[in-house]
């Protein structure tokens, strides 16, 4: 295992800066996921690491030497791409021992280490198939066995689920977990699911156009996020974000000018319309306009004089008709500024009259 | 469109080229190989039957051992040179660039304009006594060369100006095959510490093979046809040098008037044409399963 | 997006990190020598390629004195454009001109409509025999002109169609080529579309031409421009058809201009040559991309 530092690395492809300037440690040994938007420099990030992109400027460090010329064969990092990337003419085999060979590594250590490598990823009764005649699954296991045969200090893999059904995927979503746990190596994951980030990470970097929005652990990421983008980016549905100018009920102390206040559909719940709202807590009535039943979860979308926002209620439908109050804890709102910097001093607090907030 | 019933429609759909076909390509391959039985001096309405006294005339006739030998060795060196030099540009010259396509273009261009013009420009370069080859040549201090004139030189010369026009041709497919090879397979050989010559040969070469195959029969296929470079430029001498079989069957027919004779020939250039495209598809069909 | 992959180059230098200045600008120097020597490699192949042409247009301004110099000359002391005037005056070449453009447009016309109606009967019906009819197609695909052009040559002189139009065109009326590679873009149009105007009562012919080819269209267009240039260019089909000067085609008239001047009027051959080759030359200047692919995938089945 192995630590990764971009210090100031810069990426520019053809004029367009895609990284404008990221500084990123990711720990030894971590289970680090980059996670972002379509275009948010992710999948660039991974691939300056492995030394299949070239960083503009700056430098990449793994384990404290700097390997800004370092041939990507050499880095002792090994990768997992989304489509495979099999060589299809070769027999599983050979696909797995191909680095080996290129290592010089005689045959005797080869062929046991390839066994070795096939009975943990369970595929030995298909050692002499070529790629095509697999499934799915049992390509992504042939990639994730050629990687690790070289055993690396650095894993990289670069949306290796997206392009299995969704059982399969929840499926090795756990085995990856078990393997980063059994292997001990660093493992660099990049995906574009927030939902897989947060199961799999221990350290969480949410992208968004070359820059790092925060890096955090999912937990702290989900309780405390740093900006608007993040906060919106985890939870599904996403946090509410309502502008503070239209909820005149809704005051802050600690000073600051907070712009829009945010909370999370678990956080709230729904009280009958005319149910009279709390004292310590934010209250906005509206009239719902969809309900969704996941079977534990209830989902209602509530549009009020505010804006739209969802409520996430548990195992309880809510029963009381077409016009509800949602009811949010004001230790529970979060609030950022014009800029959509997350403003940590602010608290609420209601405002001497409660107004009447009508349906739109 | 007139009333078809619903059932005769795709037939009736098919029909004009199915039409065209069958006058065009299907009958006269049989009434050729009828009238390879045949002796017939094109003027005379009279046919008369010779069975395989054609075949026999032609097997024994010095002039056409010489040029089935001019026909196989044409083609072994324009297929060799232009498909084997055309690999190894194809793998410089792949790049996308502004400059790279330029230079694309440039080697492609030749395989655009007519054959005639090919032939004039080469009869031109190639003059033995004020060409431009020679030319260079003296600038080397190599002193003139007969090409087209010398029995010796002239099957080569005309084997340079085919490779000149097609070997843009061959190094374009080669290039849109390996643009076709996934960029990923490249970069995991590169994580897999593989070096270059390994990567070629394990990796490249092999997706390749079709494309590889594919041009080879085309070249070969092609080759057997070649028609135009020997009329304009040494009409087949000197002394039957750059004489080939579909030359061969035009002088028999157009100029000895031995119809029966030239036919034969036909039959003969046939018979190799169609082992080798068939040969071509059935190795296809076996490579295409290969990378489904 | 992720930028385009095609572009990305693994880094493959050799060294062992930053660190070394003097090592450093070593091997930067060594790179650019080496993109240089890479270039001047690949201006050298262009000369291979375009010398000849060069060459070809400075013969067809020289006067037959010129011609003969040897060691031979690049430029000539002052340009011959009469060379020009004689090589059109050599013979009626408007009308080779114009013979050219019927037949190539005739057998384009012509191919279009037998091929469009037949590739959308294979790719869209299923009817008994169509295995056997579609192979029969492609087997046409053996048999090139050369093989069969006494044969036919025999059938049109019985017919007296020689030295018309209709010898050039008629033989070239359909292409197998041409089905084979419609009848795969109308594979690949989705089922759905035709479905659905079937559904609105549309009758076939209307979903022929009003949907897919349409959508052909660009494949449409590949087969338009390698069918056109192929038969503009074809000296060997109109050489065996044609013996006068009426449906005579221009490359038939080009090479004519040696036989009937004699071997050694380079110059007047050349700018011919020229006339003949360098429009070509310019459309493919212009369109070499289309023009490119017309011709590669012609041959990629």
């Amino acid at each position: 295992m192995a630590r990764i530092d971009l210090i100031d690395v810069v990426k520019q492809f053809k004029g367009e800066t895609v990284i404008p300037k990221l500084n990123l440690t990711i720990r030894e040994g971590s289970f680090t996921v980059l996670v972002g938007p379509s275009g948010c420099g992710k999948t660039t990030t991974l691939r300056m690491i492995a030394g299949l992109e070239r960083q503009t400027s700056g430098d990449i460090l793994i384990d404290g030497a700097c390997v800004n010329d370092v041939e990507p064969g050499k880095r002792d990092v090994a990768m997992v791409f989304q489509n495979y990337a099999l060589y299809p003419n070769m027999t599983v085999r050979e696909n797995i021992e191909f680095g080996l060979k290129n290592r010089g590594v005689p045959r005797r250590d080869r062929e046991r280490l390839v066994r070795d490598i096939c009975e943990i990823v369970d595929l030995t009764p298909y050692l002499d198939k070529k790629p095509q005649s697999l499934s799915g699954g049992q390509r992504q296991r042939v990639a994730l066995a050629r990687a690790m045969v070289k055993h690396p200090k650095v894993f990289i893999l670069d949306e290796p689920l997206s392009n299995l059904d969704a059982k399969l995927r929840v499926h090795m979503r756990t085995e990856l977990i078990e393997l980063h746990r059994r292997l001990g190596a660093t493992f660099v994951y990049v995906t574009h699911d927030q939902t897989e980030a947060m199961s799999m990470g221990d350290r969480i970097v949410v992208m968004h156009r070359g820059e790092i929005m925060q890096a955090a652990a999912p937990m702290e990421l989900y309780d405390d996020p740093d900006n608007l983008f993040t906060a919106r980016f985890i939870g599904t549905p996403p946090m509410n974000v309502l502008p503070m100018n239209l909820l005149p009920n809704l005051g802050t102390e600690g000073g600051g000018r907070a712009e829009y206040v945010g909370f999370r559909p678990e956080h709230a719940r729904l009280l009958p319309g005319s149910a009279d709202p709390p004292s310590d807590g934010l209250a906005i009535a509206g009239s719902i306009i969809t309900r969704e039943s996941l079977g534990a979860e209830h989902v209602y979308q509530l549009r009020t004089t505010a804006g739209t926002c969802f409520v996430k209620q548990f195992l309880r439908p809510y029963a009381g008709g077409d016009f509800a109050t949602a009811v949010v804890p004001h230790d529970r709102l979060y609030f950022f500024d014009g800029e959509g910097r997350r403003l940590r001093n602010l608290r609420a607090a209601s405002r001497p009259e409660p107004a009447a907030a009508g349906v739109r | 469109m007139p009333m078809v019933p619903k059932r005769l429609k795709p037939y009736a759909m098919i029909a004009p080229a199915l039409a065209v076909f069958s006058l065009f390509y299907l009958y006269p391959i049989g009434y050729m190989i009828h009238l390879s039985f045949h002796e017939w001096n094109f003027i005379s309405p009279e046919k008369t039957y010779v069975g395989l006294g054609n075949y026999r005339e032609m097997l024994a006739d010095d002039v056409f051992l010489q040029v089935l030998r001019n026909s196989a060795l044409y083609t072994v060196m324009t297929v060799l040179l232009a498909t084997g030099t055309a690999l190894p540009l194809a793998l410089w010259l792949n790049r996308k660039s502004g400059f790279h396509a330029f230079v694309q273009g440039a080697i492609f261009s030749p395989h655009i304009i007519s054959l005639v013009s090919v032939s004039l420009l080469w009869s031109w370069l190639m003059d033995p006594e004020y060409g431009l080859l020679n030319g260079l040549l003296h600038w080397f201090g190599i002193g003139p060369l007969k090409w087209l004139n010398d029995p010796g030189t002239a099957l080569l010369s005309l084997v340079i100006v085919a490779v000149w026009k097609n070997l843009g041709y061959n190094t374009i497919v080669f290039i849109a095959g390996l643009q076709s090879i996934p960029p990923e397979l490249l970069e995991a050989a590169a994580l897999d510490r593989s070096k270059p010559w390994t990567t070629f040969r394990r990796i490249i070469l092999p997706m390749l093979s079709p494309t590889l195959f594919f041009l080879v029969i085309i070249n070969l296929i092609g080759s057997f046809q070649v028609f135009e470079t020997i009329a304009i430029m040494t009409q087949g001498g000197p002394v039957h040098s750059t004489n080939t079989l579909v030359y061969y069957i035009y002088e028999y027919g157009f100029r000895y008037f031995k119809i029966g004779h030239a036919s034969a020939a036909g039959v003969i250039l046939l018979v190799i044409v169609g082992t080798l495209t068939l040969g071509y598809f059935r190795l296809l069909s076996r490579r295409v399963h290969y990378y489904g | 997006m992720a930028p385009s992959r095609a572009d990305a180059r693994p880094v493959f230098a050799t060294g062992r990190g930053a660190g070394r200045p003097a090592a450093a600008r070593f091997r930067a120097a060594l790179d650019a020598a080496l993109r240089i020597a890479n270039i001047v490699c690949m201006l050298l192949l262009v000369c291979v390629f375009a010398l000849p042409f060069a060459w070809m247009i400075s013969t067809s301004l020289k006067t037959l004195p010129e011609t003969m110099r040897f060691p031979p000359d690049w430029i000539p002391d002052r340009p011959v454009w009469s060379n020009y005037a004689d090589a059109w005056n050599s013979g009626p070449f408007p009308k080779y001109f114009l013979n050219s453009l019927i037949v190539s447009s005739g057998i384009l016309v012509l191919q279009f409509l037998t091929i469009i109606p037949a590739a959308y009967a294979f790719a869209r019906f299923r009817f008994p025999g169509r295995g056997l009819l579609f192979g029969l197609v492609m087997a046409t695909l053996m048999i090139p002109p050369q093989l069969i052009f006494l044969p036919v040559y025999l059938m049109l002189s019985d017919w007296k169609l020689l030295n018309t139009h209709f010898a050039l065109i008629l033989p070239f009326a359909s292409s197998a080529f041409g089905i084979f590679l419609l009848r795969q873009s109308f594979l690949q149009t989705a089922g759905e579309l035709i479905e659905a105007a079937r559904l609105d009562n549309a009758p076939e012919w209307k979903i022929m031409i009003r949907i897919m080819a349409p959508l052909a269209r660009p494949v449409l267009a590949t087969f338009a421009l390698f069918s056109f240039i192929s038969h503009w260019n074809d000296y060997f089909w109109p050489l065996v058809m044609t013996t006068n000067e009426s449906a005579r085609t221009l490359p038939i008239g080009i090479a004519k201009i040696r036989e009937t001047e004699g071997t050694a009027t380079w110059n007047v051959l050349m700018a011919a040559n020229v006339m003949l080759a360098v429009p070509v030359l310019l459309a493919f200047f212009a369109a070499q991309r289309h023009i490119i692919r017309a011709f590669v995938y012609s041959g990629i089945k």
